[in-house]
């Protein structure tokens, strides 16, 4: 089953679900095309005949004083209207065919202080993605590959994508800021089936999925007015679409998991009004070459363990889930138990109006070994999503 | 306090104030009068002030920085370039555009410039201020509000709330706005803007914050990008603010931003801070401002006089209770706090009760101040004076102690006359200067006030000046002029004399002229004080009526003027786009016309206006009033003027330039050297303009929207006729005729002065007032006389008849003496506060009719107080206390 991962478009969504107009798939007609060739790196930018992109990245980060921290930032493109040919000096700096919604959180794991900013704005002169590039920005946050290449092999001496590197620049009020590299240390890899992802029962929910999932990091984390130097692994997704949720989806869980041992996981359960899964969820094991294998959701099961609730939402979030994965090497089931860094990792929503829960988390094994780090997401838990949407 | 001055409060002092309620009861109103006035010019000064506000605050709380163009606009290149340099800081970058709008005129309004609400319009850009930090904590986000329109209404849907917002003719008004207009979101609102009328539709409500300040009805919120494209403004920014983010370190943060833009900067803009702004509009109205508060002070200091008269009244009405206390041992020291303490509690009853007529007086002024400050300044929306706490205090604490001061010298008096003068009554308790001492100290005054009036003026930052040693020049001559008028008395009595042979109460007035005591003094000084400043007003206020005639009857010459139809005061930014300006100027029936571009520009003294004009026009149909005549032909010539301009005079006072001088003006084309080759007479603000012309300032701002037409037509072209046309095809225009403009001028010119006619009746009141005050103790002090003159046959009505004389006598003095002062307080107003605050030469014209009925009305109730309290007095038995 060809699925796709758009879970991230929650916020997205909800923001302009909620405030601005959904897509209309007749003045969008694009929509992903099966055996599209990318073009790279022209294909790593934005593509305004498609009505919604995002560019997503995690982490986990280790500062040099011993710290240890996880983050997100999250670039996303909302076209309102397909972009006219013939711009005015005024719709080149204050847009009204495209909006950039951006986020960023830091988690402290040794304090658990969560830190979170949204933002929106209007394509133009503060916010914009690049059509020929990796190179999206919305304020002072920025995206933005250098030393593109056109290849998308792995370098099998260095275990790296030798030239590419993306710098990511970002801030959280006057609290943090960051500026990071981050190196692919895995080819990019496309989810789905002949690079269409499909989203929903919908013909049109598709989407064209490609991810970096395991990225080197480095750079300076500043918290507090204190800088620190920084190392970790990152995952970096960017998903090309121009549909809409479901109508039958109340909400979704969805995680990223790096494991030590070079595999990677993404998986996600669509949940629908009648608390069953949805058909289109899926999971997916990236081996250290970074070859892709995809089930769907009658191979997997999501366990509840344990369930925080918000002082701030009253929404309860499963806090601790259990992943039982086929084994991409055949043989028994893989159990890996998820576990937050912290139990408040809730992103308030508060230019979308409708809170989720996205944060660090580390990978248990059945023994209770930590065997990797990942990042979960759950949404729906906090009012109905399709009301907004 | 101490069980004796508790029992001298109820038994000597309370008790007099309850068996003589009515006079108790004048006093205060009187001090209340004083104080109310200063209090409500106070308070509206301060709405007219706090009404400037950077509209963005509503929305940023308050943005660490911004920037402007020294000139014109700024481009919208400019976010881009700032974004760039600080791609890394997190900082909010606010992009604003304002303008004004009214409502269209109506036919009971068309023609009255002015009389229409004036609208701020602030553009933002309406996504983008979603991410301010203040936007969290509003009670409503735009957004949010939409969100909630859209759930509570079937006939909108989500999909709408984007439409709405995205609607190049959406704009957000105040919650209160809508419910006081009966209208509704979703309502239509017809204004002017430009030249033309649009109709915007209310799309929702500013939101509100307890940690912001309050948005005005008259404000109105629009998209950025759809402002611009409804004032014809594409690409051009007002201003752009910077919101850090909150943190400790935020103040170093915005230094350091500060510097960075200072830095880039070069002659493109400058870089301020909302309390900068709001400091400079609070200096641009200094001077305006503390003219009306100095002449505020004026009721308060004739009521000061009344004080003195009134508490030296109540030592004379009760010598024989203090000299029996002092007879039972009252300490000197207890009998002068009595008396103190009395002179407090009055001053503490009058000011609180000034305070609450002063506030219900500001609700009035502030109206008439607003109107001035929009006339001469900048738009403000003051609709109603706050109560301040801080002016209510100062205002009671300048009652009490000014009250307490006043006080003072009748209670010393009480306190240290001995006992068998006291009773011996026969000297007044005010201290009797010196006849010898008069003259020369009303000499030295005089001489110290011409010395001080020779002195500059205090210049601020800014540009405004203050006529301190003026207003120090005014108090000496006022002072001098009471203690010269203190010498007056015996003189007219000598010099009527010869008439006093015809009736016996004449005798008897001018016996007591003849020698008069302090109290007679202190009345004519307080007259002399109340006429001179009244007087002195009228002085001005009719100089500046016939120069304004003039000027007007000289500059205004053409045929028709033309405006946009919002451009209700000075301060308005709505133009005339150069399609209609370029088709009415090609109308058959045009011969001539003038189109006038306005900017502000700051210069290094502060802002200006410069002006996009015709010099040529100018001299050809209007007569151009002169300080300095050009003597550079090329002015004229356009082709070769660009380095010439000429300039107001009070472009010339304030930055102290002149024929011949040269300046760097700042343009958004660079910096322009121009020569000054004239300097004009011009009434129409007080910040100075300077002329270029009009094609060289199109060319340097780029811009090429008129603010005005001036039109001159072929001879026998129908001006009413054009005009009643250019309004049906132009709906959006104002048009007025030659003699429709000269009217709105002098009526506008005349409004600006209410205030001062309000003052100045408030004077005249309460100098009559103490008057009747004076004469009243005056006579009390000769009850016994009275008594006697009883005894020996004197009528009541020959007895009021004296007392009449006496008033109209003593009026007279203080007239005659209070007018010859006000000549030369006007010659001071006209000549050194006027010039030096505003830069405006005015002919002096004393309105001799206006002097001669304030003159005629002070006798004549003069007279006629004296004829009642003389009455009054000459029934009350000798032995009544009170």
């Amino acid at each position: 089953m060809n699925l796709s991962r758009f879970p991230h478009l929650l916020p997205f969504f909800c923001l302009v679900g909620s405030f601005l107009v959904a897509a209309d798939l007749s003045t969008f007609p694009t929509l992903p095309q099966p055996g599209r060739i990318f073009t790279f790196p022209k294909d790593h930018g934005s593509h305004p005949d498609f009505a919604i992109e995002w560019w997503y990245v995690t982490g986990h980060l280790r500062a040099d004083d011993g710290g240890r921290f996880g983050f997100q930032s999250t670039f996303f493109r909302r076209a309102l209207s397909p972009r006219g040919a013939s711009l005015t000096n005024s719709d080149a700096f204050f847009a009204s065919d495209e909006i950039h919604l951006a986020q960023m959180a830091l988690l402290d794991i040794q304090t658990g202080q969560f830190l979170q900013e949204e933002r929106l704005n209007r394509r133009g002169w503060d916010a914009s993605a690049s059509t020929s590039n990796l190179h999206v920005r919305n304020g002072n946050w920025r995206l933005q590959i250098s030393n593109p290449v056109k290849e998308n092999r792995l370098d099998l001496l260095t275990n790296t994508l030798p030239q590419t590197s993306i710098l990511l620049e970002g801030s959280i009020h006057s609290d943090a800021s960051w500026n990071f590299i981050l190196t692919p240390r895995k080819p990019l890899v496309f989810f789905g089936t002949n690079g269409v992802s499909r989203k929903a029962a919908e013909p049109a929910a598709s989407s064209h999925y490609l991810t970096w999932p395991r990225l080197n990091l480095t750079g300076i984390l500043t918290l507090k007015g204190k800088p620190r130097n920084i190392t970790g692994i990152a995952w970096l997704d960017h998903e090309i679409s121009s549909s809409q949720l479901g109508a039958h989806q109340v909400g979704w869980d969805w995680t990223c998991i790096q494991l030590d041992d070079g595999n990677e996981l993404m998986s996600y359960r669509m949940r629908r009004s009648d608390g069953s899964t949805d058909p289109f969820s899926t999971l997916a094991w990236i081996d250290p070459q970074g070859t892709v294998q995809q089930w769907g959701p009658e191979a997997f099961q999501w366990a509840t363990e344990a369930v925080w609730k918000s002082p701030r939402t009253g929404a309860s979030y499963p806090s601790r889930v259990l992943i039982t994965a086929p084994n991409p090497l055949g043989g028994p089931p893989r159990s890996l138990r998820l576990r937050p860094l912290a139990a408040d990792q809730e992103i308030s929503g508060g230019l979308s109006g409708i809170p989720y829960w996205e944060g660090a988390c580390e990978v248990l094994d059945q023994t209770g070994r930590v065997i990797g780090r990942a990042f979960l997401e759950m949404t729906g838990y906090a009012g109905e999503l399709r009301r907004a949407l | 306090m101490s069980g004796l001055q508790r029992l001298l409060w109820c038994r000597f002092s309370w008790r007099h104030i309850r068996l003589a309620p009515v006079s108790s009861l004048l006093l205060v109103i009187i001090l209340a009068l004083g104080v109310a006035v200063y209090f409500s010019i106070r308070l509206a000064n301060r709405a007219a002030v706090s009404s400037f506000q950077n509209f963005t605050d509503i929305l940023t709380a308050e943005s660490d920085g911004l920037i402007s163009a020294p000139a014109g606009s700024l481009p919208e290149q400019t976010l881009a370039e700032l974004r760039t340099t600080f791609a890394a800081t997190p900082v909010h970058i606010v992009a604003v555009l304002e303008t004004t709008a009214t409502r269209p005129s109506s036919p009971s309004n068309a023609g009255s410039i002015g009389s229409r609400e004036t609208f701020q319009i602030l553009g933002v850009d309406l996504v983008a201020v979603q991410n301010l930090p203040s936007a969290r904590s509003a009670n409503q986000t735009w957004f949010e509000q939409q969100k909630a329109l859209a759930q509570g209404s079937t006939a909108v849907t989500l999909a709408d709330s984007w439409g709405r917002l995205s609607d190049p003719h959406a704009v957000f008004v105040t919650a209160r706005f809508v419910l006081k207009q009966n209208l509704a979101i979703g309502s239509t609102l017809e204004l002017v803007i430009n030249e033309q009328i649009h109709l915007l539709h209310i799309a929702g409500f500013i939101p509100t914050d307890p940690a912001r300040p309050t948005p005005p009805d008259s404000l109105l919120i629009m998209d950025l990008p759809a402002l611009q494209t409804l004032t014809g403004r594409t690409g051009r920014l007002d201003r752009v603010e910077f919101v850090l983010p909150d943190g400790p370190d935020r103040s170093h943060r915005w230094e350091k931003l500060r510097l960075e833009l200072v830095r880039l900067a070069g002659d493109r803009w400058t870089v301020s801070t909302p309390s900068g702004r709001r400091d400079s509009a609070a200096i641009m109205t200094l001077a305006f401002q503390l003219n009306l508060t100095v002449l505020s002070l004026l009721a308060l200091v004739v009521g000061l006089y009344l004080v003195v008269q009134a508490l030296d009244g109540a030592v004379i009405r009760r010598r024989e209770e203090i000299a029996i206390l002092r007879a039972l041992g009252v300490t000197n020291s207890a009998i002068h706090r009595a008396w103190l303490l009395e002179a407090a509690v009055l001053g503490l009853v009058g000011g609180a009760t000034g305070l609450l007529l002063g506030w219900a007086g500001a609700q009035a002024a502030v109206r008439v101040v607003g109107q001035t400050v929009n006339a001469l300044y900048y738009t403000n929306s003051a609709r109603a004076a706050a109560l301040e706490f801080d002016e209510a205090a100062v205002a009671l604490l300048i009652a009490v102690l000014s009250s307490i001061l006043a006080g003072w010298w009748p209670a010393r008096q009480a306190a240290s006359t001995p006992p068998a003068q006291l009773l011996g009554r026969g000297r007044s308790a005010i201290p009797t200067p010196q006849s010898r001492w008069l003259l020369p100290t009303a000499v030295l005054l005089a001489l110290t006030g011409a010395f001080l009036c020779l002195l500059p003026p205090l210049r601020l930052n800014g540009g405004a000046r203050i006529s301190l040693a003026a207003y120090l020049t005014a108090l000496c001559w006022l002072l001098s002029a009471g203690f010269a008028a203190g010498l007056l008395p015996p003189l007219a009595a000598q010099l009527l004399r010869p008439l006093a042979q015809f009736s016996a109460p004449f005798r008897l007035a001018l016996s007591h002229l003849r020698h008069p005591t302090g109290r007679h003094r202190l009345a004519i000084a307080g007259l002399v004080c109340a006429i001179a400043m009244t007087a002195g007003m009228a002085i001005l206020v009719g100089s500046f009526d016939t120069t304004l005639r003039g000027w007007i009857e000289r500059t205004f010459m053409a045929d028709l003027y033309l405006s946009s139809d919002g451009a209700q005061s000075a301060s308005t930014q709505n133009h005339i786009r150069p399609e209609t300006w370029r088709a009415l100027i090609a109308h058959p029936s045009v011969l001539d016309a003038n189109v006038v571009q306005v900017a502000e520009v700051q210069l290094p003294g502060g802002s200006t206006l410069l002006m996009g004009g015709n010099p040529a026009f100018m001299r050809s149909y209007s007569r151009i009033a002169w300080r300095e005549e050009p003597t550079d032909n090329t002015l004229w010539d356009p082709a070769i003027n660009d380095s010439l301009a000429i300039a107001s005079e009070s472009f010339s006072h304030r930055f102290q330039l002149h024929r011949g001088d040269s300046l760097t003006l700042p343009t958004p084309t660079g910096p322009k050297h121009l020569k000054i080759a004239g300097i004009f007479s011009d009434y129409g603000n007080e910040r100075g303009s300077l002329v270029v012309q009009r094609e060289h300032f199109e060319r340097w701002f780029e811009d090429s929207q008129a603010t005005s037409l001036i039109i001159k037509l072929r001879t026998g072209a129908d001006a009413d006729a054009l005009r009643s046309h250019w309004r049906t095809a132009y709906p959006g225009l104002a048009v007025f005729t030659n003699p429709h403009l000269r009217a709105e001028a002098l009526r506008i010119f005349q409004q600006t002065f209410a205030i001062t006619h309000a003052l100045e009746l408030i004077g005249i009141l309460i100098s009559v007032v103490g008057l009747g005050f004076s004469l009243a103790s005056l006579l009390w002090e000769r009850r016994a006389d009275l008594t006697v003159l009883r005894a020996l046959g004197v009528r009541p009505g020959e007895l009021a008849l004296a007392a009449a004389i006496e008033g109209i006598l003593t009026a007279a003095i203080g007239v005659a003496a209070g007018l010859i002062a006000s000549l030369a307080l006007g010659w001071l107003l006209i000549h050194r506060v006027n010039l030096q605050t505003f830069g405006w030469t005015l002919e002096t014209d004393v309105p001799v009719s206006w002097l001669g009925a304030l003159a005629a009305l002070v006798i004549g109730m003069a007279a006629l107080t004296g004829w009642g309290v003389g009455r009054w007095c000459s029934d009350l038995p000798a032995e009544r206390q009170e």
